[in-house]
């Protein structure tokens, strides 16, 4: 093979340094997390390819970390298969995902859970598909990718952590676990189109007003641990207190 | 003018193609020569139709011929023959078309009106169209009568050709003799496949979308099972779509057992709505890729069960469990249209026009809402005052208290009330991390007024003994 045709394939998407993250193939979605969007190929998650989220728990982690993502993407429904809990209209609408464009596909059953992921990825106006696959295959995996590229969707698949020595066709890989301690998540990108992170990225993966509480509350709880229930500092903070939860913190 | 003529060849043994021939063929075929004109009529046994009028929809007399032949190959075996008059037509169609040499040298045979003079002309010499011509008119008249003239006159194209042209009746309801008995249901797509391309043809020439139709069987009668069958299948808006109304049908009749073989289908249009018909795009861009929305809902709950396919819906009410409802997708369309019983369509956009009122307070506080609920609040064990769930939980912040639903329990039946269940919800929210699970949203069920007077002992020695902790929502 010629140089020219060698340098030719190196700047081609399909090829990367072993030193540096690839370009991505795809579009990408930003994360809306900087520390995240900062480790991954092209600076977002990748669209028209599998994520493959693992965790202990399913149902722990998967919105904080999508959240500001399905937010920002173009109108359109995002199809859940086989949620492990009810997920929360108002909740989700709230943080930017409107209630109208959830779909629950509930089925307990593998094969169907697999069969309704790849009819959703084939529908047009869906923009991602949010899939608890704890029993999935590999060769299934395969399958679900090819269809995702092939349709250009949002492919999110959610398995447990057990599962992180298994092969995986997902090209991005990520292990989300709680930080001990605080509220924040600690990701392990387990495979990327780039060399392997050495360190975890942590992210305290909250809304403004959430993280705004918690924080406030966090140093009253390391304070004062023997109360049980908890009430907090005075603060000058700028959240307006039109929450029980503030009224009770600024109160105390 | 040019006329073409259509006809099934007599001899064409019957191939998985025509497998199950619908029971009148020659109007089948005549539906289907309606997509290039409307002016179709039944000559015989066979299909005649004028095309002179379509040229420039079809971009030419030689584009439009060429889309009939390759088309009419879908149809099984059949003879094919154009002319610029219908008899000049149907005449080749008992040829052989390399034996056609210009009308003159057509056999009298193959002309209708001369068919019942056959042997007399025979006998005087004709055989042959040109034979016929030659002859004085004013003789031919006073000898055969005025018919044979006319005949002649309009197969030269020297009179018009009068037809009733083929109407298409209101309500598309076509039988199929199935040419096998089938045992199973699913087998039964591949008559019905042919049924559904002539409801297209239907569709096209009516200009509507189907939303509802039925295919009813009809099952051998020596088994002492029940006789018929039938499965309605509906769809969401009007489709001319067949492939999709067949993955609908397969999905459907993938779930049916049929008691008996079954011997003749019948494909019935239930409901039909006007859908004009839309203009390919120029552009590769907006060409879909991929089906559409309710395609998909419509497949999925086909398969799946119709209460697994859900929608949410937002609900005014205090209560987080009641704060949504998470419907069947049809449910959902059918309460927001109800004004429009016939039609069930579905879509987004109805849900987003929806008014949709929220009871709770400013956006900003629905920040504090989780993301995850759980189907039923589930009961925390207490240590120590404190609520466990996968160990021990530190309470971050609260409480905030929820007074809801008492107006519940006034309309509540003397009954009911006495259950000691209570319907009011008296509850204090809290959040809460516990290390393995992550942040979590639990409340403390407060006593109601009925509940504490009843319990006067227990609230006042020790409070805590009496109160409840439940576990509602994650921060997932």
């Amino acid at each position: 093979m010629s140089r020219l045709s060698l340098a030719a394939l190196a700047e081609s998407a399909v090829l990367w340094h072993a030193d540096a993250l690839a370009s991505p193939i795809g579009a990408v979605l930003a994360t809306g997390h900087a520390a995240l969007d900062a480790q991954l190929p092209g600076g977002g998650w990748p669209v028209g390819a599998m994520v493959e989220i693992l965790q202990a728990q399913s149902g722990q982690n998967e919105w904080r970390l999508l959240l500001p993502a399905l937010a920002h993407a173009r109108p359109g429904p995002v199809v859940l298969v086989g949620a492990p809990h009810v997920p929360f209209g108002p909740g989700l609408a709230a943080q930017g995902l409107a209630s109208e464009r959830l779909l629950w596909i509930a089925t307990a059953e593998p094969a169907s859970r697999m069969w309704a992921c790849e009819q959703a990825l084939r529908c047009t106006d869906v923009v991602a598909v949010l899939a608890w696959l704890p029993q999935a295959r590999s060769e299934q995996l395969r399958r679900l990718n090819v269809a995702a590229a092939e349709h250009a969707k949002l492919l999110f698949v959610m398995r447990p952590a057990q599962v992180q020595t298994e092969s995986s066709p997902a090209p991005l890989r990520v292990l989300v676990s709680l930080q001990p301690g605080n509220d924040g998540v600690q990701l392990e990108i387990l495979k990327r189109r780039g060399p392997p992170l050495t360190r975890p990225i942590h992210l305290a993966a909250r809304n403004g007003r959430l993280a705004a509480l918690l924080s406030r509350n966090q140093g009253q709880a390391a304070s004062r641990p023997e109360r049980g229930v908890l009430v907090t500092l005075p603060t000058d903070c700028a959240v307006e207190s039109a929450n029980a939860l503030d009224r009770i913190t600024n109160a105390s | 003018m040019h006329w073409i003529a259509l006809q099934t060849r007599p001899d064409a043994a019957p191939t998985v193609a025509n497998r199950g021939t619908p029971v009148d063929a020659i109007l089948a075929l005549g539906w289907w020569a309606l997509q290039f004109t409307p002016r179709v009529a039944q000559a015989g046994d066979a299909v005649v139709f004028e095309v002179s009028d379509s040229d420039r929809l079809f971009g030419g007399r030689q584009q439009l011929i060429e889309q009939v032949l390759a088309s009419s190959l879908q149809l099984g075996p059949v003879k094919v023959a154009q002319a610029p008059t219908s008899l000049v037509a149907l005449a080749q169609l008992q040829l052989d078309p390399a034996d056609y040499r210009g009308p003159d040298r057509l056999p009298l045979a193959t002309l209708p009106q001369a068919r019942e003079h056959l042997p007399t002309l025979k006998r005087l010499g004709c055989t042959l169209w040109g034979d016929l011509r030659a002859l004085p008119r004013g003789g031919v008249a006073r000898r055969f009568g005025a018919g044979l003239l006319d005949g002649l006159d309009r197969a030269y194209g020297l009179k018009p050709e009068v037809y009733t042209w083929l109407q298409i009746p209101e309500v598309f309801d076509v039988p199929l003799e199935l040419f096998a008995q089938v045992e199973t249901a699913p087998a039964l797509m591949f008559a019905a496949h042919r049924l559904l391309s002539q409801l297209r043809i239907w569709l096209q020439t009516r200009q509507r979308g189907i939303v509802a139709m039925e295919l009813v069987w009809e099952m051998d009668a020596r088994r002492n099972t029940a006789t018929h069958g039938q499965l309605l299948v509906r769809t969401a808006e009007p489709t001319r779509d067949m492939q999709h109304m067949q993955r609908l049908l397969a999905e459907n009749l993938a779930r049916i057992t049929l008691p008996a073989p079954v011997l003749y289908l019948r494909l019935r249009s239930v409901e039909t709505a006007p859908l004009p018909g839309v203009s390919d795009s120029l552009l590769p861009d907006e060409l879909l890729d991929g089906d559409n929305l309710n395609h998909l809902l419509e497949r999925l709950s086909a398969r799946l069960g119709k209460d697994c396919v859900l929608q949410v819906m937002p609900y005014a009410d205090h209560r987080p469990e009641r704060m949504q409802i998470w419907a069947d997708f049809c449910k959902e369309s059918k309460d927001s249209k109800a004004d429009r019983p016939s039609t069930t369509p579905v879509s987004f956009a109805a849900t987003k026009k929806r008014k949709i009122k929220v009871a709770a307070g400013p956006q900003t506080d629905r920040l504090l809402y989780p993301t995850w609920l759980l189907a039923a609040p589930l009961k925390l064990a207490v240590r120590d005052d404190r609520p466990l769930y996968q160990g021990p939980l530190a309470l971050l912040a609260g409480p905030q208290r929820l007074e809801a639903a008492w107006w519940d329990v006034a309309d509540v039946q003397p009954a009911l009330a006495g259950s000691g269940k209570p319907l009011a919800v008296l509850r204090d929210y809290f959040l809460a991390r516990s290390e393995p699970a992550g942040l979590l949203w639990i409340y403390r069920e407060r006593l109601t007024g009925a509940q504490q007077e009843a319990e006067p002992t227990n609230r006042s020695t020790n409070r805590q003994e009496a109160s409840h902790w439940y576990l509602q929502g994650l921060f997932g």
